[in-house]
């Protein structure tokens, strides 16, 4: 049996606020975050600070669902993913981690890498730019979930990748969050 | 006619024919925000043309992306109506104190050639 006290005050140790490990439905994300925004207003945080670990949450979990739904992951069996949000000296950290296609890997890449090349101003005029775009047909999100993110983020957008097999690898991304 | 009640993730939007004022009011993070937006999209396609002013009355709280780039579609829908004619005005509420709302709310406006004005909340108040 696993000793969930211990388990537990792992948890506490390494500020783990939520932890989830499953398929990630709108509902689940809701509640979650429903979770996440109770804990934040109890933490007493400025309300800018509670929107924007709020904001990485949802564009964190909705980009998972929305890539697992575009790529019908579930029917190869990679439609679970985790997402973690933690808290460590005044600082949160969202985290999210699932499966992708490797040959989605270097696009992804090049988009985190361009987010963590630019300065304040130059997201912002990204941002506004890729928002401006028409939409791609049969598209669920903007396009602009990473950038949103790196403007919310206090520093770079950290990632891996990691292979799993020929076809997939494995994507974590964490972004952290000043709390003050 | 359009209302469409709020839930946890999705905004009240209502048109009051009497005021000729649009609310959209509440958080904003669909399942499928293009899906959730399109009745509004669609009333104001057939409303705009017939109206000679509108006031939109925004009041989210969050928003996530796919959202904002939908409530940038509808505030371009606006400006093309007041370059026909309609005399459009925007009150942009946000909660007093909340800096990243407030951001927002002013990067909306910098693009825009709308009567755009921005109204601080306090705490736990509704428009």
């Amino acid at each position: 049996m696993i000793d969930l006290l211990e388990w537990k005050e792992t948890l506490a140790q390494r500020g783990i606020l939520i932890s989830f490990n499953g398929t990630f439905s709108h509902s689940l994300i809701e509640e979650l975050g429903n979770a996440l925004k109770i804990y934040l207003e109890g933490a007493r945080l400025r309300t800018g600070i509670v929107t924007d670990v709020f904001a990485v949450y949802i564009e964190q979990t909705q980009n998972v669902r929305n890539y697992v739904q575009r790529r019908q992951l579930v029917t190869v069996g990679h439609d679970a993913a985790i997402v973690i949000i933690g808290q460590s000296s005044g600082f949160y950290t969202i985290s999210a981690g699932n499966v992708i296609e490797t040959s989605d890997v270097s696009a992804l890449r090049e988009r985190l890498e361009e987010a963590n090349a630019l300065d304040k101003d130059g997201l912002k005029r990204r941002y506004k730019e890729e928002l401006r775009k028409d939409r791609a047909p049969g598209a669920v999100g903007a396009g602009v979930g990473i950038l949103d993110m790196a403007r919310r983020a206090s520093g770079r957008l950290e990632y891996t990748f990691n292979p799993i097999d020929d076809v997939f690898s494995f994507f974590t991304l964490a972004v952290t969050v000043a709390g003050a | 006619m359009l209302n469409i009640e709020p839930t946890k993730s999705t905004p009240k939007v209502l048109y009051l024919e009497n005021e000729k004022t649009l609310e959209i009011s509440g958080e904003s993070y669909p399942e499928n925000s293009f899906t959730f937006f399109e009745p509004l999209f669609q009333w104001l396609e057939t409303a705009l043309p017939q109206l000679t002013y509108l006031t939109l009355k925004v009041n989210i709280r969050y928003m996530n992306s796919s959202s904002t780039k939908c409530l940038l579609d509808v505030l371009d829908l606006l400006v093309d109506a007041q370059a026909r004619g309609t005399r459009v005005s925007v009150l942009w509420y946000y909660e007093a104190g909340n800096d990243r709302a407030l951001d927002l709310a002013e990067e909306f406006r910098e693009d825009l050639t709308l009567s755009f004005e921005i109204i601080p909340l306090p705490v736990g108040e509704t428009p």
